[in-house]
């Protein structure tokens, strides 16, 4: 097997989309982890959602796929909202045990959902770019390329936001220490739900991007979803660098080991990469240690 | 005193309908009827084992259809190899118990949310290796080659569903059950208090661990043909959680209304809704979790006792002066 | 005979030295009060005591024996029980589960049963609630059951967290009346805020102010210590 750089690049393309999609993925749950200590196994419903609601777009009526990223994040947004007032909310002020089981709970009542009204079948659609780009013969599709520059521009927003907007700064405010955010005058509750509504209308807009060089399942959002832990238990939990950078690595390393070996081993070498993490570093790269 | 008197007829209740439960091929039951003990079995046993460890220390595991499907592989390889009955189920049950002491061990000895996300991920790591593994059959299937008669596993599946029933119910009664729940409670004030949490905590994985692996090995042999992506789906894992969580977490009893429930609502949604099993299933969980977080049987029964007597009785305490 | 002693212990946080070079003893007999204003050092002493947390320099002893480097469950099985600040009882378990869930130390003498739990509740007046899910205790219940807990598993060195916060004075009161009769059989160990209430039962007091020792004595030395004043209500009143 000859390496040349050509490949290399590639490789790291391909890398690069995957590794977007997981850092919008993984952004979202550390985010809510983060901010509200609550790990969100219904992630992974509001990336089915985005994806159906794309493919209802661009499959069923046939506009453009990208019309479905602003769609997804505003339904993924609301629901979010919803959900959180509804249900998450009044598991929080639970042992830790019930937010857990409300999340995952909501993810089988999600799935259960999707299979009903659309189906087990393999959704796809034609519309939205098609064709390849071509540069120093490293062929990257058009959709792919959509893709990538979503995540970028979008994880670029985020990042902007965390940095430097008043509610960025609440929500660093909440991750660090509740009580003296609470006593700042901080409203916890609604800085709460915006959290949770802004992570998973990420995760909304991640399963828009999944339509579009993907295949589109009831389960296609707990399969990201299963990723996206990896990359925030190696990155650490709370932690959005942390998230980024795992995103990077589990998507740059899938995609070598893919190609390597099969997708399969990918996926077994990355879960066994999971149990090393817990093993030395429970904490992740860069997360905090009373977190685990 | 109180708690010895109510074990001796939960006892024999349990032994009772167990014994029914067996004889029913004796007295003409239906094939369907069967069936339906059978399942109500299955689940019972299931969520018992996942009552055992996730109920009482409050670590949820989702590994739990994983282990059950080791259980079932390892049993059903040992068989096809030739091997006696008694020791293949052995080799099933002592599969599911390594593998818990593997997860256990990386995972039990971190408070927190650790040790659920190693049992989630060994739940998908089993599926992607099974898959791959030519000695099991990969993705086409393991089939047992000498099929047994269909009433000795029913039976086998019986006998352990009254058995992790009654274990349960003798943990609860016992001093280390107590300390179980004290874990589940603060494991910071249960470390202060000279409970030996790590070590608790993987002795009651690996017991449930290998009554998963049993109920698995028991329901290869039922159905006698193993495929991965059924034996390993998230499904049975759901199953063993939602069971005791409906019907009633960290109690003996409450697993048992759970399975009614559960093959209950299976055959009604065979009926009328046949895509409709997650959404019920969801849902139900929902609103436990809402409104009923201990489960079923434990929050009908407190709302039973305050209704009719008001606020415990000091009675209650005097019995423990002695 | 000495049930404790550190030498020289030392924990930093950062930059923040939390604990510098602190010495004490108590005896098996003795109730040593720990005192000083906040962030003084006195919790992170206790957890450095109780297992907690690992000192980065000296030593720990306990009835002689090195238990610097052991897990904090070990500590409590050869002996060391401790409450905490902010109650930590187990809510859905009844007040006598709660007493009855403690492994007692590995040397214990007296059996840990319920007939015993039960004499113990009698002690602070819980007996007639032992039947009841901690859940429904007032907090000067829980506060009584977060010592009552500890003692079933007989412990040869009680720390106690702070056991008066957010107690009437009558209350207060009552639970020292009660600490005071333990020391027959245990060292005991007490921080707490209430100074005036406090530090009059004490055999020992030990006053730390940015994690030093300040001063260390019998009680009325350590009240007219003139650091101790000027570390408590500043440089005037000195």
């Amino acid at each position: 097997m000859s390496v040349s750089p050509t490949l290399v690049l590639q490789l790291i393309v391909n890398g690069l989309v995957v590794g977007g999609l997981l850092g919008l993925v993984a952004l979202g749950l550390a985010l809510i982890f983060g901010v509200i200590r609550v790990v969100n196994f219904a992630h992974g419903e509001f990336i089915t959602l985005g994806a159906y609601l794309t493919w209802m777009i661009a499959g069923g009526l046939g506009l453009s796929p990208f019309i479905g990223i602003p769609a997804a994040f505003l339904s993924g947004a609301l629901i979010g909202w919803i959900v959180q007032v509804l249900f998450i909310g009044r598991a929080m002020e639970r042992p830790p045990l019930d937010s857990l089981m409300m999340t995952y709970s909501l993810s089988i009542l999600g799935l259960g959902l999707f299979s009903f009204f659309f189906g087990g079948d393999f959704r796809s659609y034609s519309a939205g770019p098609n064709g390849d780009f071509n540069l120093a013969g490293v062929t990257i599709g058009l959709r792919s390329l959509s893709v990538l520059v979503v995540c970028i521009a979008l994880g670029a927003l985020v990042i902007m936001l965390l940095r430097s907007a008043r509610l960025g700064l609440a929500f660093r405010a909440l991750a660090q220490n509740r009580d003296a955010a609470a006593s700042c005058g901080i409203n916890i509750r609604a800085t709460e739900r915006l959290a949770f509504s802004l992570a998973v209308g990420l995760a909304a807009v991640a399963g828009a991007l999944i339509s579009l060089i993907g295949t589109t399942t009831p389960s296609v959002g707990d399969d990201w979803l299963l990723e996206g832990f990896v990359v925030v238990v190696i990155g650490g939990m709370g932690s959005i660098p942390g998230a980024l950078a795992g995103a990077l690595l589990i998507g740059l390393l899938q995609s070598i080991l893919g190609y390597a070996l099969d997708d399969s081993w990918a996926k077994i070498i990355t879960y066994l990469l999971l149990y090393l993490t817990l093993l030395t570093r429970p904490q992740g790269l860069l997360g905090r240690a009373a977190e685990m | 005193m109180a708690v010895a008197r109510l074990n001796s007829y939960a006892l024999a209740a349990t032994i009772i309908v167990g014994a029914l439960a067996a004889a029913l091929p004796l007295i003409g039951a239906s094939r369907y009827q069967l069936v339906l003990v059978y399942y109500f079995a299955y689940y019972l046993a299931l969520g018992q084992a996942w009552n055992l460890m996730s109920g009482m220390t409050g670590y949820v595991s989702f590994a739990h259809g994983a282990l059950a499907g080791i259980g079932a592989y390892a049993t059903v390889m040992a068989m096809n190899a030739g091997l006696p009955l008694w020791l293949s189920i052995v080799i099933g049950a002592a599969a599911a118990g390594l593998s818990s002491l593997v997860i256990g061990a990386t995972s039990l000895r971190l408070r927190g949310i650790a040790f659920t996300f190693a049992t989630l991920f060994f739940q998908a790591l089993t599926l992607l290796i099974v898959r791959k593994l030519p000695e099991t059959g990969g993705a086409a299937g393991l089939p047992l080659q000498e099929i047994l008669p269909i009433w000795l596993p029913q039976l086998f599946m019986i006998v352990l569903a009254a058995l992790s029933t009654i274990l349960m119910m003798a943990v609860r009664a016992s001093r280390t059950g107590t300390r179980l729940l004290a874990i589940k409670g603060d494991e910071a004030a249960a470390l202060s208090l000279g409970i030996a949490s790590a070590r608790l905590k993987l002795l009651f994985f690996c017991i449930s661990a290998v009554l998963a692996g049993l109920a698995g090995a028991f329901h290869g042999l039922f159905t006698a043909s193993l495929y991965p992506d059924v034996v390993f789906s998230f499904d049975t894992s759901i199953t063993a959680l939602a069971v005791p969580l409906i019907g009633g977490v960290a109690t003996a009893f409450g697993p048992a209304a759970g399975a009614l429930l559960f093959v209950g609502v299976g055959e009604l949604l065979q009926i009328i809704a046949p895509g409709l099993h997650h959404v019920v299933i969801g849902a139900l969980l929902v609103a436990v979790v809402l409104f009923m977080p201990s489960g079923l049987v434990p929050s009908t029964v407190g709302r039973l006792r305050d209704g009719r007597k008001g606020e415990r009785s000091p009675a209650a305490s005097r019995e423990f002066a002695r | 005979m000495t049930a404790l002693r550190t030498e020289g212990l030392q924990k930093s946080f950062g930059g923040l030295r939390a604990v510098q070079g602190v010495d004490l003893t108590v005896e098996t007999g003795q109730l040593l009060g720990l005192f000083g204003p906040n962030g003084a050092g006195k919790t992170t002493l206790f957890n450095l005591i109780a297992g907690e947390m690992r000192p980065d320099r000296g030593g720990i002893f306990l009835d002689g024996e090195d238990i610097t480097r052991l897990p904090g469950w070990r500590r409590v099985r050869l002996g060391i029980g401790r409450t905490f600040q902010v109650t930590r009882p187990f809510r859905d378990l009844t007040v006598m589960e709660n007493v009855l869930a403690g492994v007692p130390r590995s040397d214990a003498t007296r059996p840990h049963d319920e007939a015993s739990a039960y004499s113990l509740l009698e002690r602070v007046g819980l007996a007639e609630r032992a039947g009841d899910p901690a859940s429904q205790l007032t907090l000067g219940m829980l506060k009584r059951l977060e010592v009552v807990r500890v003692l079933a598993i007989e412990p040869k060195l009680l720390l106690l967290d702070e056991p008066l916060a957010g107690l009437s004075v009558r209350e207060s009161a009552e639970l020292l009346e009660f600490v005071v009769t333990l020391k027959a059989a245990t060292a005991i160990i007490i921080v707490d805020h209430n100074v005036r209430q406090c530090l009059p039962v004490c055999d020992t007091a030990m006053v730390m102010d940015g994690g030093e020792v300040i001063a260390h004595g019998l009680p009325e030395e350590v009240r007219t210590n003139p650091r101790v004043v000027r570390a408590y209500l500043g440089e005037e009143a000195a």
